[in-house]
């Protein structure tokens, strides 16, 4: 059992904590990287990822970890759409994790799987503000924040997360992103001709977090 | 037939009440769509908004405290996260919003106001480029553009400062972990935008060692520094070095204006 402190002793050693103030966040460097994929051209925007997302969670209406987006433009006759669909991206370098003030958010060493304890959440919602993608979700029932955990039991079972495995077009798929990003692993996802990319429009800056996902962009929805 | 009577009234009168609860609760759904959908929330209006207008549907911005106690039992006052061991904080857990709006450091120190970081929302999708005519400027899923916080929430770049490599918190002895050390003479017109307290800071500097540290470093949750803009300054040489040969030279024109 851990001593339990009195307020004097409390206070004690969050000044010694202040003095001593050398403290630094170092990163975790996971051994391998899971990532997504996704293919902004052939996603037909069913959102079945999403509702299968949600069912896997028990999410009420409000937080959807998984969201799609519809992106239309252009005009008559050379108009365009395409989807953008996104979830938490398990950063190399998560600015949720540094932020949560609890340890509530951790990252894992096997698979980098960036994870949240929903029961140490205090609510003070700086994830959500930090992360650059929209991934942290407020529950304003519960007044805590919740996240894709990428479906970390089913991936130690050997599957895939809900979303993947809900996904009709097969435009949506998950593996170590660096045989990704070096187009040697097969999947559906992927045309023999197409070769991914670390963003598209309007994706916030991928250098601030190192963002482990990769998309098939729109021709539309490139970006340099 | 008395009886019919009755149920005939009180079906009439039930039937009343349904209805009236309906048209109230179809009136809140309008006003509460009309809300969403007033033009404070986009370009141009937003840019003139004021605190207090944002403030009269958004009060639980400044409201909402963090709760008493996480869902496993944490206590909020248990916790003291690696950034909150700077000189500068005080207090206690707090939310993100309060932290920037109503903390004696942030006011002390900056004039955020809602629309320095919201510049708008698309309702249809809660984000940007919903449709061929939403707001294109907008990052997708976010309503504030991360590179904002990277203002004050990036590396600290000891690369083109020619200090050592590594972590102020640990080379920063070398300069007594005093940044004026260096920067009392170096690029020394800083901070003229109209979201921070160019003079504060720099009183707050001389008695608290991390003040500077604190927005260039201490709190980065960003792998990159952010390339500031580049002001001339009175003792700064005619050569432009290489890393700054892009860089602006004057303040974003927004954070210029004087706000209302
Ligand atoms: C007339 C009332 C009203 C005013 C004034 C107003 N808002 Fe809103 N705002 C709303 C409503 C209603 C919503 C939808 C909230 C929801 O669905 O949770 C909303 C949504 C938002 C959202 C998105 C929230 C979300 O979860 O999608 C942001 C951000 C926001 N407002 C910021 C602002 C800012 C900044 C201002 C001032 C420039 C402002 N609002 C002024 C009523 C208002
Ligand atoms: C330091 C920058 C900053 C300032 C200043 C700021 N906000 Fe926000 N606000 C954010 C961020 C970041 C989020 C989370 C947005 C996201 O994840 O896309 C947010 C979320 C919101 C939301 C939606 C979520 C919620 O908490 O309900 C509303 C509404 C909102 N802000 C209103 C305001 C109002 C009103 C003000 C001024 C009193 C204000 N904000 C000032 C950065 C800011
Ligand atoms: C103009 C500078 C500035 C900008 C821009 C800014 N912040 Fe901050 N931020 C601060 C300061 C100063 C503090 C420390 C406040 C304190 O200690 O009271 C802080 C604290 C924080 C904290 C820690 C809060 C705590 O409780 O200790 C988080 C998280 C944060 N900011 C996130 C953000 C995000 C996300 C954005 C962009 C939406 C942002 N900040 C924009 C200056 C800024
Ligand atoms: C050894 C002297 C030295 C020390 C100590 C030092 N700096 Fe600098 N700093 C420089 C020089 C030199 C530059 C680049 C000047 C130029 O623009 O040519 C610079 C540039 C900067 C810039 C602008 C960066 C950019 O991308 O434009 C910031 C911000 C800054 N310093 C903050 C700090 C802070 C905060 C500290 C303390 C934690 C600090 N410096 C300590 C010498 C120093
Ligand atoms: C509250 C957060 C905050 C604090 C405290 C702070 N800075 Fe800054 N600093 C900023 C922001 C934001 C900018 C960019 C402003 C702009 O766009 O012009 C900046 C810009 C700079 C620059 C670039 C100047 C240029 O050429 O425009 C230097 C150098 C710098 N800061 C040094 C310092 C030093 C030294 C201190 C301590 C005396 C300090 N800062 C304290 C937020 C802060």
């Amino acid at each position: 059992m851990a001593m339990k402190l009195d307020e004097e002793k409390k206070a004690k050693v969050k000044l010694a904590v202040k003095r001593r103030k050398k403290e630094v966040y170092t990163p975790v460097i996971p051994d391998t990287q899971l990532g997504f994929v996704h293919n902004n051209v052939d996603c037909i925007g069913c959102r079945a990822c999403e509702i299968a997302c949600k069912d896997k969670n028990g999410l009420p209406a409000g937080p959807r970890f998984r969201r799609v987006q519809y992106v239309e433009g252009g005009s008559y006759p050379e108009v365009y759409a395409y989807k953008v669909n996104i979830s938490c991206n398990h950063c190399a370098k998560p600015a949720c994790l540094p932020a949560c003030p609890t340890g509530a958010i951790f990252k894992r060493q096997k698979d980098g799987i960036v994870d949240i304890d929903s029961t140490l959440c205090i609510g003070c919602r700086r994830c959500e503000a930090t992360c650059p993608y929209g991934a942290p979700q407020y529950d304003p029932e519960e007044g805590i924040v919740k996240k894709c955990n990428l479906c970390v039991d089913e991936i130690d079972a050997g599957r895939k997360p809900y979303c993947v495995m809900g996904c009709m077009m097969r435009v949506l798929d998950l593996v170590d992103i660096n045989q990704l990003r070096q187009g040697v692993y097969d999947t559906k996802a992927i045309a023999p001709h197409e070769t991914p990319v670390r963003a598209v429009k309007n994706f916030a800056d991928p250098t601030l977090t190192n963002p482990s996902i990769a998309f098939i962009p729109h021709s539309k929805g490139k970006v340099e | 037939m008395m009886k019919l009577c009755q149920v005939i009234v009180h079906a009439t009168l039930a039937l009343g009440v349904i209805t009236l609860a309906q048209a109230e609760s179809s009136n809140a759904n309008l006003q509460y769509n009309a809300s969403r959908w007033d033009p404070i929330h986009f370009k141009p209006a937003i840019d003139s908004a004021s605190n207090e207008q944002c403030l009269t549907c958004h009060q639980e911005i400044i409201d909402r405290k963090v709760l008493e106690r996480s869902p496993a039992g944490l206590l909020p006052e248990d916790a003291l996260a690696w950034y909150q061991t700077l000189d500068t904080y005080e207090g206690e857990q707090d939310t993100f919003h309060r932290r920037h709006l109503m903390s004696d450091y942030a006011k002390e120190v900056m004039d955020l106001r809602c629309n320095t970081c919201h510049q708008g929302n698309d309702p249809r999708e809660e984000t940007a480029n919903s449709s061929a005519n939403g707001d294109t400027a907008l990052t997708q899923r976010k309503h504030v553009d991360p590179t904002l916080c990277l203002m004050c929430h990036g590396q600290y770049d000891a690369q083109i400062m020619g200090v050592p490599p590594g972590d102020w918190r640990e080379t920063g002895n070398l300069f007594n972990f005093d940044c004026l050390t260096c920067h009392a003479a170096i690029r020394t017109h800083r901070h003229q935008v109209n979201f921070l307290k160019p003079q504060a800071i720099e009183d707050a500097a001389q008695s608290r060692k991390d003040v500077c540290f604190g927005c260039h470093g201490g709190r980065a949750w960003y792998d990159i520094p952010f390339p500031y803009p580049r002001h001339a300054w009175p003792s700064a040489g005619p050569e432009i070095p290489d890393w700054a040969k892009n860089r602006p030279t004057e303040s974003t024109a927004r954070f210029l204006a004087t706000p209302n």
